[in-house]
Protein backbone atom coordinates (compact mmCIF):
# COMPACT_ATOMS: atom_id res chain seq x y z
CA UNK A 1 0.00 0.00 0.00
CA UNK A 2 1.74 3.19 -1.11
CA UNK A 3 0.77 6.68 -2.11
CA UNK A 4 3.42 8.78 -3.71
CA UNK A 5 3.28 12.54 -3.91
CA UNK A 6 5.62 14.67 -5.99
CA UNK A 7 5.25 18.32 -5.03
CA UNK A 8 6.82 21.12 -7.07
CA UNK A 9 9.83 19.01 -7.98
CA UNK A 10 12.66 20.75 -9.86
CA UNK A 11 15.93 19.31 -11.06
CA UNK A 12 18.78 21.74 -11.68
CA UNK A 13 22.20 20.28 -12.44
CA UNK A 14 25.45 21.80 -11.21
CA UNK A 15 25.98 23.49 -14.58
CA UNK A 16 22.62 25.31 -14.06
CA UNK A 17 20.84 23.24 -16.69
CA UNK A 18 17.28 22.66 -15.50
CA UNK A 19 16.00 19.22 -16.52
CA UNK A 20 12.65 19.19 -14.71
CA UNK A 21 10.35 22.13 -13.93
CA UNK A 22 7.70 22.14 -11.21
CA UNK A 23 6.63 18.48 -11.45
CA UNK A 24 3.45 17.80 -9.49
CA UNK A 25 1.47 14.61 -9.18
CA UNK A 26 -0.29 12.58 -6.51
CA UNK A 27 -0.06 8.87 -7.32
CA UNK A 28 -2.77 6.80 -5.73
CA UNK A 29 -2.21 3.42 -4.14
CA UNK A 30 -2.04 0.69 -6.79
CA UNK A 31 -1.93 3.16 -9.65
CA UNK A 32 0.27 2.69 -12.70
CA UNK A 33 1.58 6.05 -13.87
CA UNK A 34 3.42 6.25 -17.17
CA UNK A 35 5.81 9.13 -17.88
CA UNK A 36 5.99 9.59 -21.62
CA UNK A 37 7.80 12.05 -23.82
CA UNK A 38 10.61 12.37 -26.33
CA UNK A 39 14.27 11.81 -25.42
CA UNK A 40 15.63 14.49 -23.11
CA UNK A 41 12.25 15.59 -21.78
CA UNK A 42 13.15 14.79 -18.16
CA UNK A 43 11.10 11.66 -17.60
CA UNK A 44 14.01 9.39 -16.62
CA UNK A 45 15.47 12.17 -14.47
CA UNK A 46 12.16 12.40 -12.62
CA UNK A 47 12.11 8.65 -12.08
CA UNK A 48 15.69 8.67 -10.83
CA UNK A 49 14.83 11.45 -8.41
CA UNK A 50 11.97 9.36 -7.08
CA UNK A 51 14.32 6.35 -6.75
CA UNK A 52 16.90 8.46 -4.94
CA UNK A 53 19.53 8.09 -7.65
CA UNK A 54 19.42 11.85 -8.34
CA UNK A 55 19.12 14.66 -5.82
CA UNK A 56 15.95 16.69 -5.84
CA UNK A 57 16.92 20.35 -6.30
CA UNK A 58 13.62 21.81 -5.10
CA UNK A 59 10.29 20.43 -3.97
CA UNK A 60 9.13 17.55 -1.83
CA UNK A 61 8.68 13.84 -2.34
CA UNK A 62 6.26 12.11 0.01
CA UNK A 63 5.68 8.37 0.38
CA UNK A 64 2.56 7.62 2.39
CA UNK A 65 2.81 11.12 3.83
CA UNK A 66 6.43 10.66 4.94
CA UNK A 67 8.92 13.12 3.48
CA UNK A 68 11.62 11.10 1.69
CA UNK A 69 13.07 13.97 -0.36
CA UNK A 70 16.52 13.59 1.18
CA UNK A 71 16.30 9.89 2.12
CA UNK A 72 18.98 7.64 0.59
CA UNK A 73 17.85 5.24 -2.13
CA UNK A 74 18.17 2.18 0.12
CA UNK A 75 15.71 3.59 2.65
CA UNK A 76 12.96 4.44 0.18
CA UNK A 77 11.50 0.95 -0.16
CA UNK A 78 11.32 1.20 -3.93
CA UNK A 79 12.53 -1.23 -6.57
CA UNK A 80 13.75 -0.18 -9.97
CA UNK A 81 13.81 -2.16 -13.20
CA UNK A 82 16.33 -0.88 -15.71
CA UNK A 83 16.40 -0.97 -19.48
CA UNK A 84 19.60 -3.04 -19.52
CA UNK A 85 18.30 -5.53 -16.86
CA UNK A 86 21.38 -5.01 -14.59
CA UNK A 87 21.64 -8.72 -13.74
CA UNK A 88 24.78 -10.33 -12.30
CA UNK A 89 26.18 -12.46 -15.10
CA UNK A 90 28.07 -14.88 -12.83
CA UNK A 91 25.02 -15.69 -10.71
CA UNK A 92 22.14 -18.00 -11.54
CA UNK A 93 18.63 -16.62 -11.93
CA UNK A 94 17.79 -17.89 -8.44
CA UNK A 95 20.84 -16.16 -6.97
CA UNK A 96 20.08 -12.96 -8.87
CA UNK A 97 16.56 -12.88 -7.49
CA UNK A 98 17.65 -13.76 -3.97
CA UNK A 99 20.63 -11.43 -3.85
CA UNK A 100 19.02 -8.29 -2.44
CA UNK A 101 17.33 -10.31 0.32
CA UNK A 102 20.61 -12.05 1.19
CA UNK A 103 22.23 -8.66 1.60
CA UNK A 104 19.46 -7.78 4.05
CA UNK A 105 20.31 -10.98 5.92
CA UNK A 106 16.78 -12.39 5.66
CA UNK A 107 16.13 -16.00 6.64
CA UNK A 108 17.24 -18.21 3.70
CA UNK A 109 14.04 -20.28 3.96
CA UNK A 110 11.92 -17.13 3.66
CA UNK A 111 14.05 -15.96 0.73
CA UNK A 112 13.54 -19.33 -0.95
CA UNK A 113 9.77 -19.09 -0.63
CA UNK A 114 9.74 -15.53 -1.98
CA UNK A 115 11.95 -16.39 -4.95
CA UNK A 116 9.85 -19.44 -5.86
CA UNK A 117 6.65 -17.41 -5.58
CA UNK A 118 8.05 -14.64 -7.80
CA UNK A 119 9.40 -17.17 -10.30
CA UNK A 120 5.98 -18.79 -10.42
CA UNK A 121 4.29 -15.46 -11.13
CA UNK A 122 6.75 -14.70 -13.92
CA UNK A 123 6.96 -18.21 -15.38
CA UNK A 124 10.64 -18.55 -14.54
CA UNK A 125 10.54 -21.68 -12.36
CA UNK A 126 12.27 -23.84 -14.94
CA UNK A 127 14.99 -21.23 -15.53
CA UNK A 128 16.15 -20.74 -11.95
CA UNK A 129 19.39 -22.69 -12.33
CA UNK A 130 20.42 -20.95 -15.54
CA UNK A 131 22.71 -17.97 -15.95
CA UNK A 132 21.36 -14.72 -17.46
CA UNK A 133 23.38 -15.31 -20.64
CA UNK A 134 21.31 -18.45 -21.28
CA UNK A 135 18.02 -16.51 -21.32
CA UNK A 136 16.33 -14.39 -23.98
CA UNK A 137 15.96 -10.64 -23.55
CA UNK A 138 12.34 -10.97 -22.47
CA UNK A 139 13.21 -13.61 -19.89
CA UNK A 140 16.04 -11.47 -18.55
CA UNK A 141 13.69 -8.56 -18.14
CA UNK A 142 11.30 -10.86 -16.27
CA UNK A 143 14.19 -11.81 -13.96
CA UNK A 144 14.82 -8.12 -13.35
CA UNK A 145 11.15 -7.75 -12.45
CA UNK A 146 11.32 -10.84 -10.27
CA UNK A 147 14.23 -9.33 -8.39
CA UNK A 148 11.99 -6.38 -7.63
CA UNK A 149 8.98 -8.49 -6.69
CA UNK A 150 10.82 -10.52 -4.05
CA UNK A 151 11.66 -7.33 -2.19
CA UNK A 152 7.96 -6.54 -1.93
CA UNK A 153 8.64 -2.82 -2.30
CA UNK A 154 6.08 -0.10 -1.83
CA UNK A 155 6.69 1.33 -5.29
CA UNK A 156 7.95 -0.25 -8.51
CA UNK A 157 9.90 1.98 -10.88
CA UNK A 158 10.44 0.96 -14.50
CA UNK A 159 12.93 2.86 -16.66
CA UNK A 160 12.17 1.97 -20.28
CA UNK A 161 12.25 -1.76 -19.51
CA UNK A 162 11.19 -2.88 -22.98
CA UNK A 163 13.49 -0.74 -25.10
CA UNK A 164 16.05 -3.52 -25.62
CA UNK A 165 13.48 -6.04 -26.86
CA UNK A 166 12.32 -6.69 -30.38
CA UNK A 167 8.81 -5.67 -31.38
CA UNK A 168 7.15 -9.05 -30.83
CA UNK A 169 8.79 -9.64 -27.46
CA UNK A 170 8.01 -6.09 -26.43
CA UNK A 171 4.32 -6.70 -26.97
CA UNK A 172 4.39 -9.95 -25.00
CA UNK A 173 6.41 -8.49 -22.11
CA UNK A 174 4.14 -5.43 -22.04
CA UNK A 175 1.16 -7.68 -21.50
CA UNK A 176 3.05 -9.47 -18.75
CA UNK A 177 3.74 -6.19 -16.97
CA UNK A 178 0.07 -5.31 -17.20
CA UNK A 179 -0.92 -8.70 -15.75
CA UNK A 180 1.71 -8.31 -13.07
CA UNK A 181 0.31 -4.93 -12.10
CA UNK A 182 -3.18 -6.35 -11.86
CA UNK A 183 -1.96 -9.30 -9.81
CA UNK A 184 0.21 -7.33 -7.40
CA UNK A 185 -1.96 -4.21 -7.39
CA UNK A 186 1.22 -2.29 -6.66
CA UNK A 187 1.98 1.37 -7.16
CA UNK A 188 4.13 1.70 -10.26
CA UNK A 189 5.90 4.46 -12.15
CA UNK A 190 6.88 3.57 -15.67
CA UNK A 191 9.01 5.62 -18.06
CA UNK A 192 8.82 5.17 -21.80
CA UNK A 193 9.10 7.12 -25.00
CA UNK A 194 6.75 4.67 -26.70
CA UNK A 195 3.22 6.01 -26.74
CA UNK A 196 1.79 2.54 -27.42
CA UNK A 197 3.23 1.33 -24.11
CA UNK A 198 1.90 4.42 -22.41
CA UNK A 199 -1.62 4.06 -23.80
CA UNK A 200 -1.89 0.33 -23.13
CA UNK A 201 -0.34 0.21 -19.65
CA UNK A 202 -1.22 3.41 -17.89
CA UNK A 203 -3.95 4.22 -15.44
CA UNK A 204 -2.79 7.78 -15.97
CA UNK A 205 -0.20 9.25 -18.31
CA UNK A 206 2.13 12.15 -17.63
CA UNK A 207 3.16 13.63 -20.95
CA UNK A 208 6.39 15.66 -20.71
CA UNK A 209 8.34 17.93 -23.01
CA UNK A 210 11.52 19.93 -22.32
CA UNK A 211 11.25 19.24 -18.59
CA UNK A 212 7.67 20.52 -18.33
CA UNK A 213 4.58 18.44 -17.67
CA UNK A 214 2.29 19.03 -20.63
CA UNK A 215 -0.70 17.02 -19.47
CA UNK A 216 -1.68 14.48 -16.85
CA UNK A 217 -4.68 12.30 -17.51
CA UNK A 218 -6.07 8.94 -18.47
CA UNK A 219 -4.97 7.53 -21.83
CA UNK A 220 -8.38 8.39 -23.26
CA UNK A 221 -8.18 11.96 -21.99
CA UNK A 222 -4.80 12.48 -23.62
CA UNK A 223 -5.94 10.92 -26.86
CA UNK A 224 -9.38 12.51 -26.97
CA UNK A 225 -8.79 15.87 -25.35
CA UNK A 226 -5.14 16.84 -25.67
CA UNK A 227 -4.23 20.02 -23.79
CA UNK A 228 -2.01 21.41 -26.51
CA UNK A 229 -0.48 20.73 -29.90
CA UNK A 230 2.49 18.90 -28.33
CA UNK A 231 0.32 16.29 -26.63
CA UNK A 232 -1.94 16.09 -29.66
CA UNK A 233 1.04 15.44 -31.91
CA UNK A 234 2.83 13.06 -29.55
CA UNK A 235 -0.07 10.80 -28.66
CA UNK A 236 -1.49 8.91 -31.60
CA UNK A 237 0.07 7.04 -34.48
CA UNK A 238 0.35 8.32 -37.15
CA UNK A 239 0.47 11.74 -35.49
CA UNK A 240 -2.32 14.28 -35.78
CA UNK A 241 -2.50 16.49 -38.87
CA UNK A 242 -2.21 20.21 -38.10
CA UNK A 243 -3.50 22.95 -40.40
CA UNK A 244 -3.20 26.72 -40.10
CA UNK A 245 -6.72 28.08 -40.60
CA UNK A 246 -8.84 31.15 -39.90
CA UNK A 247 -12.32 30.94 -38.42
CA UNK A 248 -14.62 33.16 -40.42
CA UNK A 249 -18.32 33.09 -41.35
CA UNK A 250 -18.91 29.83 -39.55
CA UNK A 251 -16.22 27.90 -41.41
CA UNK A 252 -12.49 27.31 -41.29
CA UNK A 253 -10.48 28.75 -44.14
CA UNK A 254 -7.05 27.33 -44.91
CA UNK A 255 -4.69 27.83 -47.82
CA UNK A 256 -6.76 26.64 -50.72
CA UNK A 257 -9.33 24.68 -48.73
CA UNK A 258 -12.37 25.30 -46.57
CA UNK A 259 -13.83 23.18 -43.79
CA UNK A 260 -17.44 23.44 -42.70
CA UNK A 261 -18.23 23.25 -39.00
CA UNK A 262 -21.09 21.90 -36.94
CA UNK A 263 -23.09 24.21 -34.68
CA UNK A 264 -21.27 22.85 -31.64
CA UNK A 265 -17.86 23.48 -33.21
CA UNK A 266 -18.94 27.00 -34.15
CA UNK A 267 -19.96 27.56 -30.54
CA UNK A 268 -16.55 26.36 -29.37
CA UNK A 269 -14.85 28.88 -31.66
CA UNK A 270 -17.31 31.68 -30.91
CA UNK A 271 -14.58 33.83 -29.38
CA UNK A 272 -12.14 33.25 -32.24
CA UNK A 273 -14.06 34.89 -35.07
CA UNK A 274 -11.63 36.07 -37.79
CA UNK A 275 -8.69 34.79 -35.85
CA UNK A 276 -6.00 32.39 -36.94
CA UNK A 277 -6.07 29.06 -35.12
CA UNK A 278 -4.58 25.60 -35.58
CA UNK A 279 -6.92 22.84 -36.69
CA UNK A 280 -5.93 19.32 -35.63
CA UNK A 281 -7.38 16.20 -37.20
CA UNK A 282 -6.28 12.67 -36.38
CA UNK A 283 -5.63 10.49 -39.45
CA UNK A 284 -8.23 8.02 -38.20
CA UNK A 285 -10.81 10.85 -38.07
CA UNK A 286 -10.52 11.38 -41.81
CA UNK A 287 -12.90 9.42 -44.01
CA UNK A 288 -13.61 9.03 -47.69
CA UNK A 289 -16.53 10.90 -49.20
CA UNK A 290 -16.07 14.46 -47.96
CA UNK A 291 -15.62 17.78 -49.74
CA UNK A 292 -11.83 18.06 -49.55
CA UNK A 293 -9.93 17.06 -52.67
CA UNK A 294 -6.67 15.38 -51.75
CA UNK A 295 -4.02 14.51 -54.32
CA UNK A 296 -2.45 11.23 -53.24
CA UNK A 297 1.31 10.74 -53.29
CA UNK A 298 1.61 7.58 -51.19
CA UNK A 299 -0.64 4.64 -50.32
CA UNK A 300 0.50 2.33 -47.49
CA UNK A 301 -1.58 -0.80 -46.92
CA UNK A 302 -1.49 -2.05 -43.34
CA UNK A 303 -4.01 -4.85 -43.80
CA UNK A 304 -6.99 -3.64 -41.79
CA UNK A 305 -6.29 0.01 -42.63
CA UNK A 306 -4.56 2.03 -45.30
CA UNK A 307 -2.45 5.11 -44.73
CA UNK A 308 -3.03 7.59 -47.52
CA UNK A 309 -0.63 10.51 -47.73
CA UNK A 310 -1.47 13.42 -49.98
CA UNK A 311 -1.72 17.17 -50.47
CA UNK A 312 -4.78 19.37 -50.40
CA UNK A 313 -5.32 23.06 -51.16
CA UNK A 314 -2.03 24.90 -51.62
CA UNK A 315 0.23 21.91 -51.14
CA UNK A 316 -0.91 21.28 -47.53
CA UNK A 317 0.19 17.83 -46.46
CA UNK A 318 -2.41 15.47 -44.98
CA UNK A 319 -2.33 11.85 -43.78
CA UNK A 320 -5.49 9.79 -43.58
CA UNK A 321 -5.97 6.38 -42.02
CA UNK A 322 -8.74 4.83 -44.04
CA UNK A 323 -10.55 1.66 -43.10
CA UNK A 324 -9.96 -1.35 -45.29
CA UNK A 325 -7.71 -1.84 -48.28
CA UNK A 326 -7.41 0.98 -50.81
CA UNK A 327 -5.17 1.12 -53.84
CA UNK A 328 -4.73 4.76 -54.69
CA UNK A 329 -1.95 5.53 -57.13
CA UNK A 330 0.41 8.46 -57.02
CA UNK A 331 -1.47 11.44 -58.52
CA UNK A 332 -4.99 10.12 -57.87
CA UNK A 333 -7.43 12.59 -56.35
CA UNK A 334 -9.63 11.40 -53.51
CA UNK A 335 -12.48 13.22 -51.75
CA UNK A 336 -12.03 13.19 -47.99
CA UNK A 337 -13.86 14.68 -45.03
CA UNK A 338 -12.91 15.49 -41.43
CA UNK A 339 -15.04 13.88 -38.73
CA UNK A 340 -13.61 14.84 -35.33
CA UNK A 341 -11.73 18.12 -35.14
CA UNK A 342 -9.46 19.61 -32.48
CA UNK A 343 -8.84 23.35 -32.23
CA UNK A 344 -5.72 24.99 -30.79
CA UNK A 345 -4.82 28.59 -30.07
CA UNK A 346 -2.15 29.56 -32.55
CA UNK A 347 -0.19 31.68 -30.06
CA UNK A 348 -0.31 29.55 -26.93
CA UNK A 349 -0.74 26.17 -28.71
CA UNK A 350 -3.31 25.30 -26.03
CA UNK A 351 -6.53 23.52 -26.90
CA UNK A 352 -9.58 25.69 -27.45
CA UNK A 353 -12.52 24.41 -25.51
CA UNK A 354 -16.04 25.71 -25.27
CA UNK A 355 -16.13 29.02 -23.37
CA UNK A 356 -12.39 29.79 -23.80
CA UNK A 357 -11.45 33.47 -24.13
CA UNK B 1 2.81 -26.19 2.62
CA UNK B 2 6.48 -27.08 3.09
CA UNK B 3 7.94 -27.21 6.56
CA UNK B 4 11.33 -25.71 7.36
CA UNK B 5 13.14 -28.99 6.80
CA UNK B 6 11.69 -29.51 3.34
CA UNK B 7 12.30 -25.84 2.44
CA UNK B 8 15.93 -26.32 3.48
CA UNK B 9 16.14 -29.37 1.22
CA UNK B 10 14.33 -27.62 -1.59
CA UNK B 11 16.77 -24.72 -1.40
CA UNK B 12 19.54 -27.12 -2.34
CA UNK B 13 17.97 -27.47 -5.80
CA UNK B 14 19.06 -23.90 -6.52
CA UNK B 15 21.99 -23.23 -4.20
CA UNK B 16 25.53 -24.59 -4.33
CA UNK B 17 27.19 -26.76 -1.73
CA UNK B 18 29.55 -23.97 -0.77
CA UNK B 19 30.45 -25.51 2.60
CA UNK B 20 32.10 -28.55 1.04
CA UNK B 21 33.60 -26.52 -1.76
CA UNK B 22 35.18 -24.00 0.62
CA UNK B 23 36.52 -26.75 2.86
CA UNK B 24 38.29 -28.29 -0.13
CA UNK B 25 39.75 -24.90 -1.05
CA UNK B 26 40.98 -24.59 2.54
CA UNK B 27 42.57 -28.03 2.20
CA UNK B 28 44.45 -26.76 -0.87
CA UNK B 29 45.68 -23.72 1.07
CA UNK B 30 46.91 -25.91 3.95
CA UNK B 31 48.66 -28.16 1.46
CA UNK B 32 50.38 -25.15 -0.06
CA UNK B 33 51.53 -24.04 3.41
CA UNK B 34 52.94 -27.51 4.05
CA UNK B 35 54.75 -27.49 0.75
CA UNK B 36 56.25 -24.05 1.35
CA UNK B 37 57.36 -25.06 4.86
CA UNK B 38 59.43 -27.93 3.42
CA UNK B 39 61.95 -25.50 1.95
CA UNK B 40 63.09 -24.61 5.45
CA UNK B 41 64.53 -28.09 5.99
CA UNK B 42 68.25 -27.95 6.78
CA UNK B 43 70.80 -28.38 4.03
CA UNK B 44 70.39 -30.78 1.15
CA UNK B 45 68.08 -33.27 2.81
CA UNK B 46 65.18 -32.28 0.60
CA UNK B 47 67.15 -31.75 -2.59
CA UNK B 48 67.08 -35.24 -4.08
CA UNK B 49 64.80 -37.24 -6.35
CA UNK B 50 61.96 -36.80 -3.88
CA UNK B 51 61.79 -33.11 -4.65
CA UNK B 52 60.66 -33.62 -8.24
CA UNK B 53 58.11 -36.22 -7.21
CA UNK B 54 56.87 -33.99 -4.42
CA UNK B 55 56.39 -31.01 -6.76
CA UNK B 56 54.58 -33.16 -9.30
CA UNK B 57 52.31 -34.64 -6.67
CA UNK B 58 51.45 -31.19 -5.32
CA UNK B 59 50.42 -30.05 -8.79
CA UNK B 60 48.27 -33.17 -9.21
CA UNK B 61 46.79 -32.73 -5.75
CA UNK B 62 45.87 -29.11 -6.29
CA UNK B 63 44.28 -29.84 -9.68
CA UNK B 64 42.34 -32.85 -8.41
CA UNK B 65 41.23 -31.05 -5.27
CA UNK B 66 40.11 -28.00 -7.23
CA UNK B 67 38.09 -30.12 -9.66
CA UNK B 68 36.60 -31.96 -6.70
CA UNK B 69 35.66 -28.64 -5.08
CA UNK B 70 33.73 -27.75 -8.22
CA UNK B 71 32.14 -31.20 -8.24
CA UNK B 72 30.97 -31.09 -4.65
CA UNK B 73 29.68 -27.55 -5.23
CA UNK B 74 27.11 -29.17 -7.52
CA UNK B 75 26.33 -32.05 -5.12
CA UNK B 76 28.12 -34.66 -7.26
CA UNK B 77 28.20 -37.68 -4.96
CA UNK B 78 31.13 -39.42 -6.67
CA UNK B 79 33.48 -36.60 -5.71
CA UNK B 80 33.11 -37.55 -2.06
CA UNK B 81 35.14 -40.67 -2.89
CA UNK B 82 37.81 -38.61 -4.63
CA UNK B 83 38.07 -36.36 -1.56
CA UNK B 84 38.44 -39.37 0.76
CA UNK B 85 41.28 -40.76 -1.38
CA UNK B 86 43.04 -37.38 -1.39
CA UNK B 87 42.58 -37.16 2.39
CA UNK B 88 44.14 -40.58 2.96
CA UNK B 89 47.11 -39.60 0.77
CA UNK B 90 47.57 -36.40 2.80
CA UNK B 91 47.83 -38.47 5.97
CA UNK B 92 50.22 -40.90 4.25
CA UNK B 93 52.44 -38.00 3.21
CA UNK B 94 53.28 -37.38 6.88
CA UNK B 95 55.22 -40.65 6.83
CA UNK B 96 56.85 -40.06 3.45
CA UNK B 97 58.80 -36.90 4.25
CA UNK B 98 58.23 -35.17 7.63
CA UNK B 99 58.67 -38.29 9.82
CA UNK B 100 61.94 -39.50 8.15
CA UNK B 101 63.29 -35.92 8.08
CA UNK B 102 62.45 -35.49 11.74
CA UNK B 103 64.33 -38.71 12.57
CA UNK B 104 67.40 -37.83 10.49
CA UNK B 105 70.33 -35.75 11.68
CA UNK B 106 72.65 -33.68 9.52
CA UNK B 107 75.93 -31.97 10.42
CA UNK B 108 76.08 -28.20 9.91
CA UNK B 109 79.43 -26.52 10.69
CA UNK B 110 80.42 -29.42 12.85
CA UNK B 111 77.11 -29.30 14.75
CA UNK B 112 74.70 -32.21 14.47
CA UNK B 113 71.10 -31.04 13.87
CA UNK B 114 67.76 -32.63 13.01
CA UNK B 115 67.02 -32.30 9.27
CA UNK B 116 63.53 -31.12 10.27
CA UNK B 117 63.33 -29.37 13.63
CA UNK B 118 60.59 -30.14 16.15
CA UNK B 119 58.74 -26.92 15.37
CA UNK B 120 58.89 -27.48 11.63
CA UNK B 121 57.76 -31.07 12.03
CA UNK B 122 54.79 -30.04 14.19
CA UNK B 123 53.73 -27.40 11.67
CA UNK B 124 54.07 -29.80 8.72
CA UNK B 125 51.96 -32.42 10.51
CA UNK B 126 49.34 -29.84 11.44
CA UNK B 127 49.10 -28.63 7.82
CA UNK B 128 48.75 -32.15 6.43
CA UNK B 129 46.34 -33.37 9.10
CA UNK B 130 44.31 -30.13 8.74
CA UNK B 131 44.23 -30.53 4.99
CA UNK B 132 43.12 -34.17 5.29
CA UNK B 133 40.48 -33.27 7.90
CA UNK B 134 39.01 -30.60 5.61
CA UNK B 135 38.83 -33.12 2.78
CA UNK B 136 37.13 -35.77 4.94
CA UNK B 137 34.59 -33.34 6.38
CA UNK B 138 33.86 -31.92 2.91
CA UNK B 139 33.36 -35.48 1.62
CA UNK B 140 30.96 -36.40 4.43
CA UNK B 141 28.93 -33.18 4.09
CA UNK B 142 28.71 -33.58 0.35
CA UNK B 143 27.70 -37.24 0.63
CA UNK B 144 24.97 -36.46 3.15
CA UNK B 145 23.63 -33.46 1.27
CA UNK B 146 23.69 -35.06 -2.15
CA UNK B 147 21.81 -38.12 -0.88
CA UNK B 148 19.21 -35.93 0.79
CA UNK B 149 18.87 -33.85 -2.37
CA UNK B 150 18.46 -36.93 -4.54
CA UNK B 151 15.75 -38.24 -2.26
CA UNK B 152 14.01 -34.84 -2.27
CA UNK B 153 14.09 -34.60 -6.07
CA UNK B 154 12.79 -38.17 -6.34
CA UNK B 155 9.98 -37.20 -3.98
CA UNK B 156 9.11 -34.15 -6.07
CA UNK B 157 9.09 -36.21 -9.25
CA UNK B 158 6.89 -38.77 -7.52
CA UNK B 159 4.44 -36.00 -6.58
CA UNK B 160 4.37 -34.78 -10.18
CA UNK B 161 3.73 -38.27 -11.50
Amino acid sequence: MAQLSLQHIDKIYDNNVQAVYDFNIDIKDGELIVLVGPSGCGKSTTLRMVAGLEDISRGNLLLDGRDITRAPAKDRDMAMVFQNYALYGHMTIYENMAFSLLLRKEDPNVIHKKVLAAADILGLTSQLNKKPSQLSGGQRQRVAMGRSIVRNPKVFLFDEPLSNLDAKLRGATRREILLLHKRLNATMMYVTHDQTEALTLADRIVCMSMGHVQQVGTPLELYDSPNNTFVAGFIGLPPMNFFDVTFENGALHGKGFEVALSDEEKATLANYNRKAITLGVRPEDIAEGGTLAVKVFSNENLGMNTLVHGHMGDNIRVTAKLRGWTDYKNGDTVQLGFRRKHFFDKETTNAIRKGDR
Amino acid sequence: MMNDQSVRLDRMRFTKNTTSSRLVLLAIVLDALYFVSLYRINLDYYYNMMMGASILYNLVFMLAAFLASEGVKNYKQSFSGVLCVLGVIQIARIFILPVPAHQTTVTVGGVELLAMSNGQFTRAVIYLVGSAACLFVAAVINFTKSRALQAHIAGLEGQKA
